[in-house]
């Protein structure tokens, strides 16, 4: 996640150092920085990585693991709801206990959040390693290629995911880890748009002077796109990453409600959801957590690929520029 | 964005559902909690009367209403408000519903000395809903077409059972008929089996027992417009069953019939509904809801949760119990659960207390060291003979995989299904899963959709060591319960099997063919409990909890009557007055 606040974004240009593509990156960066729902976004998102891999610690200090029943915890007479106010909430269970088990809330939600963030980060790396691959390719391949991967990403585009990600998780054996499995799935069906994108841009960008001018000083088709097109392409392919991680988290969400998510008793915000959603009057705070903590998540990926979005924007960038200029001469 | 619409549409179900709990008030107590037996709501108070239209909201809709193709006899569901039966019910709330009555005939059958032959006898006035009259031809002409195989889905004892009936094609194809049922007169009809059969009087509440006039048979398509012999008729039935309107039928005499009260003067079947919303309305009960019930939708623990607090809304829950069994169950073809220490440990292992709040708690599950359910007409004969107490005993359970061979414990794959139905259902898996790993058996879980899940439990070649399963009655007694499970000549090698665990032990078959001659039903039970009991030593199966039903109805619902034979609301007591 850090690779979205800040540092990374100067990371794609930075094996070509002298190209303008440096100082915009440096510059995009300082305009981000003036925007403080961006950094409030970036902060949300370090904590939850920083608790998520913190789980066993936290864990520890609560003296709790996700996976252990408290039977006493519970009412059995009515359905199962924990005893106590706010889900049974104590010093010893911080965020109360799931309904008819009595398992820690607070760490199953901690590592929920691994799954979750795994799962959407791995996702949408697949999303965009294949989207810049395919997109590339059909931009400055052949026009029989360009067509050929034309359909294939219409074809991709047009069919339900939700129904073919289930489909792929079923038939995959039990033993295949499932938060790689997920990762797999939600990546080899959701690169279209990226692709998409990468060969709208390649096609604008292959005319451009400084391509045809590589071209010309004899840069083969690969090193041309590696070295003059690729860094081009970062600002809309980060910003497009941004939008995709909250997209790929609410799909691992929307799979493990569908059952077909990570297999239990392995904690996901996800799992946690389908088996709330009953429990909405009964025990309220069963459902708000993991449903608070995934739109909060979302919203923050959101915000902050809005604000990437706004800052790599040449457009934008000048609007904002006269701005920044104001700040500095203070 | 396509894939958050799936969720929306679930969170608003889910929103709906919690509605329920809007009228209930903040006090505590949780009052309505574990009574035994069917208990009737308190809605129940005031003498019923007659009239008005009682509305059933349901989820599934009542396919195949047709008494050829309908399971079981629909205990208090819709069929019976239009098939009579040769036997039926008894319509009594809690244990007493149980019993067998006559319906159709005089009494509820009179067998040979050795149980091979039935003979009724109906009763007169009987007629149908275009006033002919009812005669046992009616009868043998309904069981004759039963065979039929475009009229599946009845259950398989009359063709196992009755002399011919293996071989027996229906009466489209076969214009002869079948030889072993008799009926010497109008009013007279005889059974003749190839075995004794003292359970008899039981099958025959079947709806294949409910008499079909030749003459207005259309096959296939009688499902449509069925000829009533009960005190309703058919008067519409849109998408399969979907939504159907009942009318009295006026040739309905009710000095034939003591067991259904038809206090409505019209039903009106509405079912495709969320489980959710049906509980949601029933709650609310505005409008026509308010003289609503549903025949089959169930309270879950969130709903109960809320249920509990709220006394006006807990003296509209009916309680009802039906003969169901959920349980590990073991394949010993299979290691190392061929040991049967390995099963004791297990055995000892479980927690019954995780088990049964997964299942939605104690008001919604009982724990279960039998595998017979805890009633009478079963022959419920107590005993725990690796008692786990109640939580589980992972001591005794390490010892004993120390003797077995496993002094490390041991891991082992359990079977179970993605569906959400707290019975073979991940959370109950996961509790099982949580109290072995006490003992130091690690479980890995094993979780298949329903119909890959139930192909591989009832195969007898493929099914795993270990897996949840669950068996409920056809009828109240112990043979249709054990018999199934444990009788070694009915291992099915080429289609479902239901005796996972291959015993074929001859003391066993020989002792359900001895329980089986027995025409006292009584003594019978008797020895099923007994015979159940023996088998338990045996450690084929971990026996987790029985069912209970809860029930809510409209606020305008009286005569609320909920039987131990299936646990469902009797719809022909009802009373919207």
């Amino acid at each position: 996640m850090t690779a979205l606040t800040g540092t990374p974004l100067a990371d794609p240009s930075a094996p070509v150092a002298g190209t303008p593509a440096t100082g915009a990156a440096r510059q995009a960066w300082r305009r981000l920085r003036t925007r403080p729902a961006a950094l409030v976004s970036a902060g949300v998102l370090l904590l939850l990585v920083l608790l998520a891999v913190a789980a066993p610690l936290l864990a520890a200090l609560e003296g709790q693991d996700a996976y252990a029943y408290h039977d006493d915890l519970v009412d059995s007479a009515r359905g199962g709801v924990p005893y106590g106010s706010f889900g049974g909430a104590s010093a010893d269970h911080w965020l109360g206990v799931e309904p008819g088990t009595g398992r820690d809330l607070f760490v199953r939600l901690l590592y929920g959040a691994r799954i979750s963030l795994l799962v959407a980060v791995g996702a949408t790396a697949v999303q965009i390693a294949l989207g810049v691959a395919i997109g590339l390719a059909a931009g400055l391949g052949s026009r029989w290629v360009d067509g050929l991967l034309g359909r294939i990403t219409d074809v991709l585009v047009a069919l339900p995911m939700l129904v073919l990600a289930i489909a792929l998780t079923a038939v995959v054996p039990r033993d295949f880890p499932r938060p790689l499995l997920l990762i797999l799935v939600i990546g080899l069906l959701g690169w279209a748009g990226t692709s998409r994108i990468v060969r709208a841009q390649t096609l604008t960008l292959k005319s451009l002077d400084f391509v045809a001018a590589s071209r010309l000083a004899g840069s083969g088709r690969w090193r041309t796109a590696r070295r003059e097109l690729l860094p081009a392409l970062a600002a809309p392919v980060i910003t497009y990453a941004a939008i995709l991680v909250p997209t790929n988290m609410v799909v691992e969400a929307s799979l493990s409600f569908l059952g077909v998510g990570v297999t239990p008793p392995t904690p996901s915000w996800g799992q946690m959801l389908s088996t709330a959603q009953t429990w909405f009057r009964a025990d309220p705070a069963y459902v708000l957590l993991p449903a608070g903590l995934l739109f909060v998540t979302v919203l923050a990926f959101t915000v902050l690929g809005d604000a990437v979005r706004t800052a790599l924007d040449p457009r934008e960038a000048s609007r904002l520029r006269v701005g920044t200029r104001k700040e500095n001469s203070r | 964005m396509r894939q958050s619409s799936v969720i929306s549409r679930r969170v608003a179900a889910a929103a709906v559902s919690l509605v329920l709990a809007s009228g209930a008030a903040a006090c505590a107590g949780p009052e309505d909690t574990g009574a035994k037996g069917g208990t009737a709501g308190k809605a129940a108070a005031g003498t019923p009367q007659k009239g008005g239209t009682l509305t059933v909201l349901n989820s599934e809709a009542q396919t195949d209403f047709d008494p050829a193709r309908l399971y079981t006899s629909g205990g208090g569901n819709v069929p019976s408000l239009v098939f009579r039966t040769l036997t039926t019910r008894n319509r009594e709330a809690g244990a007493a519903g149980s019993k067998v009555v006559p319906d159709l005939a005089t009494d509820i059958g009179r067998p040979n000395k050795d149980a091979t032959e039935w003979t009724y006898t109906l009763k007169e006035g009987l007629k149908f809903e275009d006033g002919t009259p009812i005669t046992s031809a009616d009868i043998k002409y309904g069981i004759e077409r039963s065979f039929a195989a475009e009229l599946s889905g009845g259950a398989p004892y009359l063709r196992d059972w009755l002399v011919g009936g293996d071989t027996y094609e229906g009466p489209f194809k076969d214009k002869k008929g079948l030889a072993s049922v008799v009926t010497p007169d109008d009013r007279t009809i005889v059974f003749k089996l190839k075995k004794p059969e003292g359970e008899f009087p039981f099958v025959a509440t079947q709806t294949q027992f409910t008499p079909v006039p030749k003459a207005k048979d259309t096959g296939a398509k009688y499902e449509e417009h069925p000829v009533s012999s009960g005190p309703y008729k058919v008067v519409k039935n849109e998408n399969d069953g979907e939504r159907l309107t009942l009318e009295r039928n006026e040739h309905w005499d009710p000095k034939t019939d003591e067991e259904r009260k038809a206090y409505p003067d019209k039903i009106d079947v509405r079912s495709g509904l969320d489980e959710a919303v049906i509980n949601q309305r029933l709650a609310t009960s505005s409008g026509a809801d308010s003289a609503a019930v549903t025949t089959d939708t169930n309270l879950g623990p969130a709903e109960l949760a809320q249920v509990g607090s709220d006394k006006a809304l807990a003296a509209r829950v009916g309680t009802g119990h039906f003969g169901f069994t959920n349980y590990l169950a073991f394949n010993p073809k299979v290691k190392p659960f061929d040991n049967l220490k390995v099963r004791q440990a297990i055995s000892y292992a479980v927690n019954r207390t995780s088990v049964v709040n997964a299942a939605g708690g104690s008001a919604l599950a009982e724990p279960a060291t039998t595998f017979l359910p805890e009633q009478k007409s079963f022959g419920f004969t107590p005993y725990d003979h690796f008692p786990a107490g109640k939580t589980g005993n992972p001591e005794k359970a390490k010892q004993l995989l120390k003797e077995a061979g496993f002094p490390n414990g041991l891991t082992v794959t359990l079977l179970h299904s993605t569906a959400q139905n707290r019975a073979t259902s991940p959370e109950i898996a996961t509790a099982v899963q949580e109290a072995l790993g006490k003992a130091g058996i690690t479980v890995k879980l094993d979780g298949q959709e329903p119909n890959s899940f139930n192909e591989k439990r009832w195969s007898v070649k493929d099914a795993p060591g270990f897996f949840l399963s669950r068996w409920g009655a056809d009828w109240p007694a112990g043979g249709p319960f054990l018999a199934p499970i444990f009788d070694g000549r009915q291992i099915v090698t080429n289609g479902s099997n239901y005796n996972h665990a291959q015993l074929n032990d001859p003391a066993v078959n020989k002792e359900i063919d001895e329980i089986n001659k027995l025409t006292d039903l009584q003594a019978a039970a008797g020895r099923w409990g007994a015979l159940d009991k023996k088998i338990g030593e045996k450690a084929l199966d971990v026996p987790l909890f029985h069912p209970v039903y809860k029930r809510l109805v409209g606020k305008d619902i009286k005569n609320v009557v909920i039987s131990d034979w299936t646990g469902v609301l009797d719809i022909s007591q009802v009373a919207v007055k």
